[in-house]
C-alpha cells in the first residue's frame, strides 16, 4: 500500500457521499467555466484586435435608418481613410428559417481590403477574387458555413429575404478560411443585387465600414465626419467597430455583473457544501484519527493526508467539470455558432481552465483545512474516548 | 498470591515513573486523577492495571504509552524521558517503541487485514518487500495468514482483535499497551487473545501493560497493580 492508495481508500469509504460531492463540484465548475467563457467570448467581440483602425459610420437614429451611398465619396476624401466598404445586413435564410446565418450585401470592390484580417487574405488568390467580382450574382462564403451546408464553389445558394422582399439566387465564387471560426459563418454578395432588387434601397445603405491608416487617426476622423453631417437629413453616428459591437452586447443588459454575481454565488455555495461534507467526513473519523496518531502518525502528517484527500476530491470534480464544460462548448459552437457568429468562437480557454482548477483546489484546501486542523489538534485520548 | 507492594521482579526498568501526577481542569476546577505515582516496571513484565472506574488506570496507561502528558513528575519509558519530547518526537517514539491494542480493535474499515497491519510500517521507511515480509510474519504469528485480504467487516471480533495485535507488534515494539483488550469479546475469543498476549510476553519478551476489569484476564498477567482513587494501592504477583 502506498500513501496515495491510503488516501484513495479513505476517500471512497462512503461512495455515495463522494459521488454526490463530486457531482455537485462538476456542476459548479461546469457552471463557472461556461459563464466565465461566455464573458470572455463577449469581451473578445468588443475587443477585436483586428478592428483597431476600423470604424462604422451609420445613421444617428439607429440601425434601421439608412444613409445615402453618396456619403461614401466624402468619407474616401478624408486623408486618414484607407478604404470604405458599404455594408447592409440582409438577414436572409437558406431553405429553412431555422437555418439562419449572417449574410450581407456589401461593396465587393473594397470588401477584401477593409476586412483583410478576417478573410485570411493570404489564402485567397487574385483569380478567385476576380471570379467573384466578375459575377454580379456571385457570393463568397466562409469555410465553416460551406462545410455545414455541403456547399462548394459553383453551387447556387437561394436565399430567402426576411427584411427585404427579394430571394436572390447566388453562385458561390469563393470559399475563404479565416483565423477565427466566427468569421467563417458569413456570406457576402454584391451590393448591386440589393439595390437592383429593392427599389427603396437605391442609393442607400445601412452602414459604411471605414479603415483608417492608423488607429490614432480615429478620434479626429469621428469628430470631423459627425460634425460635417450634423443637422442634415441623414445625421451620422461614427464609432469604432468595438464600440459598435459593444452596443449589441449591451442589449443583453449588464451581462458582466450578472455573470460575476452568479459565479460568486456558485463559489460560496460549493464552499459551504464541500466544507460541510468534509467536516462530517472528518468528524466521523475522530477515533480513527486518534488511532493513527497513537500509532505514530504526527498531527501534521495526518493533517497533510486529510488535506490531500480534500484536494483530490475537489480536483477530480474540478477536472470532470472542466471536461464537461469543454464538451458543452463544442455543442454551443455547433448549435449557436451560425445564428450568432461570436458563439462560433466560444471555447473554454486555458486561462479559464486554470482559474477553475485553481479555484476548486483553493476551495478544497479551505473546506478541508478547518475541520482537519481541529481534528488533528484534538488530544489523542479524547479521540479514543469518542469510541463510546 | 504474593502481595509485596510494587515488587515487580528485578531487572532493567523499561518504565520508570517518579512522582507522576495528572489532573484535568473543568473550567477553574482542578480534578486530580493520578497523584504521586512512583513505579518501576522491568523489561519483560506483564502487568495488569486494575481498579474501580475512575481510579486512573486508563490515564496511567495513556501516560506510559505517550499519548497523554503528566501534569507533574517524570516519566522515562524505553530509555526516553517523555516530558522532554515535543509532539512530533513523541509520535515518532510511539511508532518505534509502543504497540497499541484497543478494546474495540479500531481497525480502519476501508483497509483489509494486510493493509491495517501495514499502516504503522508506512512511517518506518521500510521498503515494499520488507513491509510485506513483516506484515506476513505478524499475521502468521496471530494465525491469520489466510485472512489477510479480508476487510474488518468480514472478520469475527476475535479475528479483528488478532489483526489489531498483529498491527501492534509489526514494528517490533518494546512495549505493548492494551486497554481492555478482551472487553468486547466472548469467553472463547477472549481466552485466545489472552493466550496470544501471554505468548508475546513469554516467547518474544514484549513488556505488556494491560488495563482490565476482568479478573480472569488479569490472571494471565505476571503482576497485577491496583489503583485506588488515583494512587497506587498494591502490586500482586500472580501465581499461575
Amino acid at each position: 500500500m502506498r500513501w496515495l492508495a491510503l488516501i484513495w481508500k479513505s476517500l471512497m469509504r462512503s461512495k455515495r457521499r463522494t459521488l454526490l460531492i463530486v457531482g455537485s463540484l462538476i456542476l459548479s465548475v461546469f457552471t463557472v467555466a461556461v459563464l466565465q467563457s461566455l464573458l470572455t467570448t463577449l469581451n473578445a467581440v468588443t475587443n477585436n484586435p483586428n478592428s483597431s483602425n476600423r470604424l462604422v459610420v451609420r445613421h444617428k437614429s439607429g440601425l434601421t435608418q439608412m444613409l445615402p451611398r453618396s456619403y461614401e465619396a466624402y468619407l474616401r476624401q478624408q486623408s486618414e481613410v484607407e478604404t470604405v466598404c458599404a455594408l447592409q445586413w440582409f438577414g436572409g435564410y437558406y431553405q429553412d428559417p431555422r437555418n439562419f446565418f449572417a449574410n450581407f450585401a456589401s461593396d465587393e470592390t473594397t470588401l477584401f481590403q477593409t476586412f483583410r484580417e478576417e478573410f485570411g487574405a493570404a489564402g485567397i488568390s487574385e483569380a478567385q477574387i476576380k471570379d467573384y467580382l466578375r459575377d454580379g450574382a456571385g457570393c463568397i462564403v466562409g469555410e465553416s458555413l460551406a462545410k455545414k451546408n455541403g456547399w462548394k464553389v459553383g453551387d447556387v445558394v437561394p436565399l430567402t429575404g426576411t427584411i427585404f422582399p427579394i430571394n436572390p439566387r447566388l453562385t458561390i465564387r469563393l470559399i475563404y478560411k479565416s483565423p477565427k471560426p466566427s468569421d467563417e459563418n458569413v456570406l457576402h454578395f454584391h451590393y448591386k443585387v440589393l439595390e437592383e432588387g429593392v427599389p427603396r434601397m437605391k442609393g442607400l445603405v445601412g452602414s459604411f465600414w471605414v479603415r483608417t491608416h492608423r488607429p490614432e487617426d480615429i478620434p479626429r476622423f469621428i469628430e470631423r465626419v459627425d460634425r460635417h453631417y450634423a443637422n442634415s437629413a441623414y445625421e451620422t453616428l461614427t464609432e469604432t467597430e468595438n464600440a459598435f459591437n459593444l452596443a449589441f452586447v449591451k442589449m443583453l443588459g449588464n451581462i458582466g455583473a450578472i455573470i460575476q454575481g452568479i459565479t460568486a454565488a456558485v463559489v460560496v455555495a460549493i464552499l459551504i457544501v464541500t466544507g460541510n461534507t468534509m467536516a462530517t467526513a472528518i468528524r466521523e473519523r475522530t477515533t480513527e484519527i486518534a488511532v493513527f496518531r497513537a500509532m505514530g502518525f504526527s498531527a501534521s502528517r495526518v493533517l497533510g493526508l486529510l488535506l490531500f484527500e480534500g484536494v483530490l476530491l475537489v480536483g477530480v470534480g474540478g477536472c470532470l467539470g472542466v471536461l464537461v464544460a469543454n464538451l458543452a462548448a463544442g455543442a454551443v459552437r455547433a448549435s449557436l455558432g451560425m445564428a450568432m457568429p461570436f458563439f462560433a468562437d466560444f471555447a473554454i480557454l486555458p486561462d479559464t481552465v486554470l482559474a477553475c482548477l485553481a479555484g476548486a483546489m483553493a476551495i478544497g484546501l479551505l473546506a478541508t483545512f478547518i475541520p482537519a486542523y481541529a481534528a488533528t489538534r484534538r488530544p489523542i485520548t479524547e479521540g479514543l474516548r469518542a469510541v463510546g | 498470591m504474593n502481595t509485596d507492594r510494587f515488587d515487580l521482579g528485578g531487572g532493567e526498568p523499561i518504565i520508570t515513573l517518579r512522582d507522576v501526577a495528572k489532573s484535568y481542569w473543568r473550567e477553574a476546577l482542578e480534578i486530580p486523577v493520578l497523584q504521586g505515582i512512583d513505579l518501576e516496571i522491568p523489561v519483560g513484565a506483564y502487568i495488569a492495571l486494575m481498579g474501580p472506574s475512575g481510579s486512573g488506570k486508563t490515564t496511567l496507561l495513556n501516560l506510559v504509552a505517550g499519548i497523554d502528558r503528566p501534569t507533574g513528575g517524570s516519566l522515562e519509558v524505553c530509555g526516553h524521558e517523555l516530558n522532554s519530547l515535543d509532539d512530533d518526537q513523541l509520535a515518532a517514539w510511539r511508532n518505534a517503541h509502543v504497540g497499541f491494542i484497543f478494546q474495540n480493535y479500531n481497525l480502519v474499515p476501508v483497509l483489509n487485514a494486510f493493509e491495517n497491519v501495514e499502516l504503522p510500517l508506512l512511517l518506518t521507511g521500510a521498503g515494499r518487500g520488507e513491509r510485506r515480509d513483516r506484515v506476513e510474519e505478524a499475521l502468521a504469528l496471530v494465525n491469520l495468514t489466510d485472512r489477510m485480504g479480508n476487510y474488518p467487516r468480514q472478520l469475527s471480533g476475535g479475528q479483528e482483535q488478532r489483526v489489531a495485535i498483529a498491527r501492534a507488534i509489526v514494528t517490533d515494539p518494546d512495549l505493548l499497551v492494551a486497554d481492555e483488550p478482551t472487553g468486547a469479546l466472548d469467553a472463547k475469543n477472549a481466552e485466545e487473545v489472552l493466550a496470544l498476549m501471554e505468548r508475546l510476553n513469554s516467547e518474544f519478551q514484549k513488556t505488556i501493560v494491560m488495563v482490565t476489569h476482568d479478573p480472569k484476564a488479569a490472571h494471565h498477567a505476571k503482576h497485577q497493580i491496583h489503583l485506588e482513587k488515583g494512587v497506587l494501592d498494591k502490586a500482586v504477583e500472580v501465581n499461575r
